[in-house]
């Protein structure tokens, strides 16, 4: 079924219902297109994986404006102002209750062009290698990566506020001083 | 009828009249009931300071006592609006000043206030009393400095998350000593410390104090001082609610709170420290609402305070009081009307606290009066809604936040189409709506056709295809206001449903796949709608036609279009091409 662009009056099926209470003024106007259901009519597909990706922020938090909270709340969350007592408290008794020879180490892990954030313990890994085969295959749910990620850099913040390129430490040194981790594209 | 009522007595009649909708009604009776009428309305309400000019509404109105404007669209709260677009007081308060020298309130929200708008408003009513400043920015504590000094008659001072440019806290010592008739003051979203002293002063000279808000600057250590100065406070909020643990801080809070029998509401607790959580336990069974939503208080803190509250109403918190909180305050609540549950930590993708679906479901079930709810998490499922559906059809308003874009039942992985279909169905109710989680048309299809109150619809990430907005349109009966962003819908259902636009306050879409093209011929086949287009990226008169724009607003006016706009922003064109 073909859509139809026509200014003419609407068809039969579709007779635009008039609002009471409006005084003289009731001028309906026809639709500028006649709604034609298509059952051929395909979603538009292609939505997803052009304008969405451009939309996303790779810097800061990802979505822009979501999730919807009042910018002054998101102010405030931003500044971890919500976040900072609770970790503290939060990793005191994760570590009571895990095994007490295997503490839990949690760190942000952030994905440019991934809206949403991830936590990984990086006590889990043991190796520089361990932690990028696992992040890559964490975000690949949310973006193509190739199988070496190339295209990827990965980058850690230390506990002085400091973006760098892991690698240089020892792996025992590194988890001691990063806070949270980035994945960069390139 | 030549000998009907006299105008007085129509005008007596009429003053018992206050709801806007019916005042409107009235004056569309007749031409005398339409001139009786526009001579004593007193309070006037504009949903969009765009839809009519401040010269319009004096033409009309002449003795107007009170002012209600809203400016920006509903999604600059979460800046989706770019800065710049507009929303000016100074218009208005400039034809008031001049109109009105009788007005007694004024309440803006979303709008760009200046320092001379507020000076404007200080010098130019004697009779001045209430102002309220909700969401809105553009001014500093010069301006209210201004208002505390001239505003002999203040009543009311509200400035609720505004954004404020907070030069010094110095502004509220403008407030003469002579000045006694304060009833209500919410500085809560200020930064700086005003002082104490001039606070202090301010609060012994109104024995009419019925709510203060403090800023988060204000110690826990002074907050006893001014509880006793007020003890017939109905609404307080405190300021950063921590100190090193001293028992005689402790207990002079703790009396403190005690003295004020009237206390009905809380908030603030900002940097609480648990510790002194216990002191306002001796209020809690007068409380009827709590705003804890800023409050790292953990969840068996929370259970503790909820539990004592049997009278409690609305409750505003964060996830921390997670699923357990939620249950306790199912069984001890059964008051409650209003609950928002807001997310702690919204960045990441796993859960920092066990909040999930249940929450929700106990609360729908143990809660007869809940009405309006807005709740953020991380999974939700079609049988979760379901059954808040069937536990509570009295709900007016529902706002579901799932964190991740278009996440699906967690269970079924299904789409959450029917989960929502069962709100807009048994809900009859419904007046406010925003939906998340994985959607398709076929939730817009339910909506359109069962939700017949609905008036506000938020949507985001969800639909397939323009049938999904072709059903909203051309169904929900009472929609007012609807706002899209980064849903797939374009040309045609806009196209095929012009009329209902009219009926509307307005639509609101962005990263979509409406084409410039299209709202050039919206624009010029509906000439009392405003529409306009925002576009960051590029120049739009280079722009072709097929380009979809990046955000659209279409909002019905008789002012016609307006000139206030920075370049990126366009009305399309009226005139046929």
């Amino acid at each position: 079924m073909e859509l139809e662009l026509t200014l003419s009056p609407p068809n039969q099926r579709r007779q635009p219902t008039k609002k009471s209470g409006h005084g003289g003024n009731t001028v309906t106007k026809s639709p500028l297109l006649s709604w034609s259901q298509e059952e051929d009519d395909e979603p538009n597909k292609t939505f997803f994986t052009g304008d969405y990706q451009q939309d996303l922020d790779g810097e800061g938090q990802g979505l822009n404006g979501w999730p919807p909270l009042h910018s002054w709340r998101r102010r405030l969350i931003e500044g971890e102002w919500f976040n900072e007592r609770v970790d503290e408290e939060e990793g005191d008794n994760m570590n009571e209750v895990n095994n007490i020879y295997n503490e839990s180490l949690f760190v942000k892990v952030k994905m440019d062009g991934v809206g949403i954030a991830r936590k990984i313990d990086l006590n889990a890994f043991h190796s520089y290698q361990m932690l990028t085969t696992t992040l890559l295959h964490m975000f690949d749910k949310y973006v193509e990566i190739d199988e070496d990620g190339a295209s990827y850099t990965l980058m850690y913040q230390h506990k002085d506020g400091h973006w760098l390129l892991p690698g240089d430490l020892p792996w025992e040194m590194f988890i001691g001083t990063v806070q949270r981790i980035r994945v960069a594209r390139n | 009828m030549a000998y009907s009522f006299p105008e007085e007595v129509l005008e007596h009649v009429f003053s018992f009249i206050t709801s806007h909708k019916d005042r409107n009604v009235v004056s569309l009776v007749c031409k005398s009931w339409y001139e009786i009428e526009r001579w004593c309305r007193r309070s006037i309400f504009v949903g969009n300071c765009y839809a009519v000019s401040p010269k319009i509404m004096t033409r009309r109105f002449p003795e107007v006592r009170s002012l209600e404007l809203k400016g920006k669209p509903h999604f600059a709260d979460f800046s989706l609006v770019p800065d710049g677009w507009g929303g000016y007081f100074y218009p208005w308060i400039s034809e008031m000043s001049r109109a009105y020298p009788w007005l007694e309130e004024i309440k803006l929200k979303r709008m760009v206030v200046t320092d001379e708008g507020l000076e404007l408003i200080s010098k130019s009513f004697k009779n001045f009393k209430v102002l309220v400043l909700s969401s809105c920015e553009g001014f500093s504590t010069d301006g209210l400095a201004a208002i505390a000094a001239n505003c002999r008659n203040l009543r009311e001072l509200d400035l609720r998350e505004s954004e404020v440019e907070d030069l010094s806290g110095h502004w509220l010592s403008h407030f003469p000593d002579s000045y006694t008739s304060l009833e209500s003051l919410n500085m809560a979203c200020l930064g700086s410390e005003v002082s104490f002293s001039a606070l202090q002063r301010l609060v012994t000279h109104s024995p009419n104090l019925k709510t203060l808000r403090l800023n988060r600057a204000v110690p826990l250590e002074k907050l006893s001082t001014l509880l006793r100065r007020a003890p017939h406070l109905l609404e307080m909020g405190t300021g950063a609610y921590s100190a090193e643990p001293r028992s005689d801080l402790y207990s002079s809070l703790q009396d403190a709170f005690s003295k004020c029998k009237q206390l009905k509401g809380l908030s603030g607790f900002w940097d609480v420290v648990p510790s002194y959580l216990p002191a306002i336990y001796p209020i809690c069974s007068r409380l009827t609402s709590l705003n804890f939503s800023y409050a790292t208080i953990q969840s068996p803190d929370i259970t503790k305070i909820v539990s004592q509250c049997p009278n409690l109403q609305r409750l505003w918190v964060l996830d921390y009081i997670e699923d357990t909180g939620l249950n306790a305050l199912s069984l001890s609540c059964k008051d409650l009307r209003e609950l928002r549950v807001f997310p702690s930590d919204p960045f990441v993708a796993d859960a920092n606290v066990s909040l999930t679906e249940q929450g929700l479901v106990a609360v729908s079930d143990g809660c007869p009066k809940l009405q309006s709810v807005l709740y953020f998490c991380r999974q939700m499922s079609n049988s979760a809604l379901t059954t808040i559906a069937k536990n509570r059809p009295n709900l007016t308003c529902f706002r579901l936040c799932i964190l991740e874009p278009r996440a699906p039942d967690y269970q079924t992985l299904e789409p959450l189409d029917a989960g929502f279909g069962a709100i807009v169905d048994h809900c009859k109710g419904l007046q406010r709506l925003s939906l998340s989680g994985l959607l398709t048309d076929r939730v817009f299809e339910y909506i359109g056709t069962r939700a017949k109150k609905l008036e506000m619809l938020s949507i985001a990430f969800a639909g397939d295809s323009d049938l999904g907005l072709h059903h909203v349109l051309s169904g929900c009966e009472s929609l007012r206001k609807l706002e899209i962003r980064d849903c797939p819908f374009g040309d045609k259902a806009l196209l095929a449903n012009v009329s209902k636009l009219e009926t509307m306050r307005s639509l609101w879409m962005s990263s979509c796949l409406v084409s410039l093209g299209a709202c050039k011929l919206l624009s010029r086949k509906m000439p009392r709608l405003n529409v306009e287009v925002i576009d960051e990226r590029g120049d739009l008169d280079s722009t072709p036609d097929h380009c979809p724009v990046e955000k659209l607003y279409i909002y019905r006016t008789v002012a016609g279009p307006r000139f206030d706009m920075p370049a990126f922003i366009r009305t399309m064109d009226q005139e046929p091409a």
